[in-house]
């Protein structure tokens, strides 16, 4: 019997953990981030780390105007997306979301580089 | 039960991840569930997302956002497209107002300190205290050991229910609200300039400018929304020119054509020399001078010849050595501005909170007044504004001590009579004298001779300037505090915390920067006990005894309804912005005279329907609100900071904001990805600074003033002056304000929280 409610029991912590950091399949909550450093921002550590990225990034209107990585990653600890998803998109471009809905396009990705957000790069 | 953010964010996303796949909380921290059988819960059908128009609830801008709520809790945010302010656009912070609505710091029901703890009360008990407490006192020391102390962020029907409460009933004038911290020197400097708060233009004009000043203001971080327009404007029309006045090198540096690097508290030398540079080279427009203009020592009015002789001293290399900023670089400015075709002036807290706030802001009307760059598309002197209804409920609504509804002031006896008449209480029912401004309430409060004090919507024991002064006085005062949001600096020290409805919990209108009033939808239902603001100072006026004049209201419209008497034929008539029109409209900018008026783009000009045709016939602007139509350009000194840098104090401590927190972080601290941008606190300084004082990157270090000393990370970095350092006063576990000056301007009683004289050590 306590051996049922042991299995239970590791089955809803399973489910807990495998539900609860994930996202629609994107990457584990920890994959990308494991040891996140929290006394730094994502910039001060990607500008070295990813300097092409960071570059793409600082060029772009979402630079400009320092839009920055968790608007479309996350916090990059406790929620992590991998790539960016439309949902974060049409806080802002809801018109143009709505444009390329009557379009075969899927996702504002499919034409638009995450980074540089320039057009079919 | 006291955890630290870290944990508090394990914990946030542990609720979220089980509350994705719908159990309770494993912590046993469940956030309260909306009431689905409530008014705000029968809006949507189950499952389906229903957008609601609402109004961003951070700074001055006052971005449509929509809010998105399904089965009676917020689903998102999105940006109003329809909205002529952002067009659909968010900031960062705006972005995730979503996630401050079910922050885990919500307040939930009241709260009565017993035996020196915060217990769990009624309603009814905290409201029959409150009360009781106010009329003992009330009755034992007078009305005047009272006070209300609102915010910028309140909706102009909680800030007018305040008023007619305090000022109108209770009987005392120490109404103030924090405006009085950040807006207050842009008031003098219109009203003493154009003798009428509140800007000429709108946003609109950003869109036609081609030469943009910017002093005193990091737009980028602290208004990123104007800071986007003005980047498109640049890209569409690239001969657009950015000049900025600051003594940093800000993320807003990214689009200047010229950067004037001042030393702090010394750019009055730089607007005097470019007004001097701008007559001396023939960049004025005489004949607006001659039909707009008067000029004004401060104290008499003194001729044209009088104030070019006054700007004699004022010579580039004398701006230059005061300023610290190259006197070629000065002239360039002037000429930029004064050859341009049409220039907007936009600046902030820079120039307000300063002992000299309101003389700079005069001299900034100044060059726009001498080149007539006023009241035509693309040129305006417009203040932009820290909080969301600063301009709206508190300078409109007359939510200050020297202040009434409808741009009236409390010495005038018409303006005191009138007011009285719609509030229904006898005519000499407000008192004649001026209340307390803000820093001599918590002083009154600091000396025990304001006994009760009534706080909303703000958080004063982490905003104040020099708090360890005020600190101790708050916490021994009856001190009640209606939040949203607890634990704050402030509701940790209160007697009586009571939960108040948060944003998209509540009906209301927001007025902003470009004299915008916008209405905001009640999309949810408020969690736990919480009621709305006004809801509570109706039942504290019932149980006060003064029902009969709160008792007829039925809803936000309904006092609403009662504010627009107030508006109506005056400069800021609102007449014609009712809910039915604000409810489907974004917004309306007043003078909106009737229901069939769209609004008004320029003030003081042909458009503006409350012009008085006859008397302004021939002139190209004509400012009523002066006895004979012309705004006035003042002869201002240079006056300098409270408290320059000394041998023992070598260092200017400046302070102020970055893009992905706000104010004192009781909101957008509830929110991780915020967070995770800029982790914790951090005093800026210049690399030749950190390496005179063998101070590297990271390292601990202790910033000391005449008022305290505080242990914070050095951020070397190629961003303030040399000489300078600058904090974000942000975080609550580091709390700035217990460095900075209390000192105000002697004219608009702000701080100077800019400007403060402070060594460095390594700690």
């Amino acid at each position: 019997m306590l051996k049922k409610y042991f299995l239970i029991l590791s089955l809803i912590i399973g489910i807990l953990l495998v539900y609860g950091f994930t996202d629609s399949g994107q990457v584990k909550k920890g994959d990308k981030h494991p040891k996140v450093d929290w006394e730094i921002g994502c910039q001060e550590c990607h500008k070295d780390a990813t300097p092409e990225v960071y570059v793409k990034w600082e060029a772009s209107r979402h630079g400009e105007v320092n839009f920055g990585c968790y608007i479309c990653h996350g916090d990059g600890q406790e929620v992590f997306y991998k790539k960016g998803k439309d949902d974060r998109c049409e806080g802002c471009h809801s018109t143009q979301a709505e444009d390329m809905k009557k379009t075969k396009n899927k996702s504002c990705f499919n034409c638009h580089n995450g980074h540089s957000l320039k057009f079919h790069n | 039960m006291s955890i630290n953010r870290r944990e508090f964010l394990k914990r946030s996303a542990l609720v979220a991840a089980a509350a994705a796949i719908g159990v309770d909380s494993i912590l046993g921290n469940t956030i309260k569930t909306i009431d689905k059988t409530g008014e705000a819960g029968t809006l949507q059908t189950k499952g389906s997302v229903a957008w609601h128009k609402s109004v961003c609830r951070l700074c001055g801008v006052g971005c449509g956002v929509m809010l998105g709520v399904k089965d009676g809790k917020p689903f998102g945010i999105k940006g109003d497209s329809e909205n002529t302010i952002n067009k659909g656009l968010l900031c960062v912070k705006g972005f995730y107002l979503h996630k401050m609505i079910t922050a885990k710091n919500r307040l939930l029901y009241p709260m009565i300190r017993k035996n020196g703890k915060l217990e769990r009360a009624s309603w009814e008990e905290a409201l029959n205290l409150v009360a009781s407490k106010f009329k003992e006192i009330k009755e034992k020391h007078g009305p005047d050991a009272l006070a209300f102390y609102g915010s910028g962020q309140a909706e102009t029907e909680e800030t007018y229910i305040a008023n007619k409460l305090f000022k109108g009933h209770i009987g005392t004038n120490n109404v103030e609200g924090n405006p009085r911290l950040c807006m207050a020197s842009a008031v003098g400097g219109y009203t003493t300039t154009f003798g009428a708060d509140e800007p000429v233009g709108t946003y609109d004009d950003i869109d036609h400018s081609d030469l943009f000043l910017l002093i005193g203001s990091n737009t980028a971080e602290a208004h990123p929304v104007i800071y986007d327009r003005i980047v498109s404007r640049k890209k569409k029309n690239p001969a657009t020119k950015v000049i900025i006045i600051d003594p940093r090198k800000t993320p807003t540096n990214k689009i200047a054509d010229l950067h004037l690097q001042v030393i702090p508290g010394y750019d009055l030398a730089i607007m005097n020399a470019i007004a001097k540079i701008l007559i001396d080279e023939n960049l004025v427009d005489e004949q607006f001078i001659k039909e707009s203009v008067n000029f004004s020592d401060g104290t008499n009015p003194i001729t044209y010849d009088d104030y070019k002789k006054f700007l004699g001293k004022f010579t580039p290399e004398y701006a230059a050595e005061k300023s610290g900023v190259d006197a070629k670089d000065i002239i360039k400015a002037a000429r930029m501005f004064g050859e341009s075709q049409a220039a907007m002036t936009m600046w902030t807290m820079g120039v307000n909170q300063r002992v000299a706030g309101v003389f700079l802001n005069n001299l900034i009307h100044n060059i726009h007044l001498l080149t007539g760059k006023l009241g035509k598309p693309g040129s305006d002197s417009f203040s932009l504004t820290g909080q969301p209804n600063a301009c709206g409920g508190v300078r409109e609504g007359g939510g200050l001590s020297h202040l009434l509804p409808g741009h009236r002031v409390i010495a005038n006896e018409q303006h005191r009579k009138e007011i009285a008449a719609i509030w229904n209480v006898p005519p000499d029912a407000i008192k004649p004298e001026p209340g307390k401004h803000t820093m001599a309430m918590f002083d009154a409060v600091a000396k025990g001779e304001i006994k009760g004090i009534y706080i909303m919507c703000t958080n004063p024991a982490q905003s104040l300037p020099n708090l360890n002064k005020y600190l101790k006085g708050m916490e021994d005062a009856f001190m009640v505090v209606a939040e949203s949001f607890h634990p704050t600096e402030t509701s940790k020290l209160a007697h009586v915390v009571l939960p108040a409805s948060f944003w998209g919990e509540k009906e209301g209108v927001y007025g902003c920067t470009e004299r915008r009033s916008q209405h905001m939808v009640k999309a949810l239902n408020p969690p736990g006990e919480a009621k709305w603001d006004a809801d509570i100072l109706i039942e504290i006026a019932t149980r006060m005894g003064y029902g009969k004049n709160f008792e007829h209201y039925t809803s936000a419209e309904s006092i609403w309804n009662e504010y627009l008497k107030t508006t109506k034929g005056k400069d800021m008539d609102l007449t014609g912005a009712t809910y039915a029109r604000l409810r489907k409209l974004r917004g309306l900018t007043w003078p909106v005279p009737n229901e069939n008026h769209p609004g008004t783009w320029h003030r003081f000009t042909e458009g503006d329907p409350m012009l008085p045709k006859e008397k302004a016939a021939g002139k190209r602007m004509y400012f009523y609100t002066k006895p004979d139509g012309k705004a006035v350009v003042f002869a201002r000194p240079d006056k300098g900071p409270e408290e320059p840098v000394s041998a023992e104090y070598p260092y200017v401590l400046t302070t102020g904001r970055i893009l992905e927190q706000w104010h004192t972080m009781t909101m957008t601290g509830q929110v991780p990805e915020l967070l995770r941008a800029a982790p914790k606190p951090y005093a800026e300084i210049n690399p030749e600074d950190a390496k005179k004082l063998g101070v590297s990157n990271k390292e601990l270090i202790k910033v000391t003033t005449k008022r305290g000393s505080l242990k914070v990370e050095a951020r070397v970095i190629d961003r303030p002056r040399k000489g300078t350092i600058f904090m974000p006063f942000h975080w609550p576990e580091s709390l700035t304000n217990i460095l900075t000056i209390d000192a105000v301007d002697a004219g608009s009683k702000e701080p100077e929280f800019k400007i403060c004289a402070a060594k460095i050590e390594r700690a």
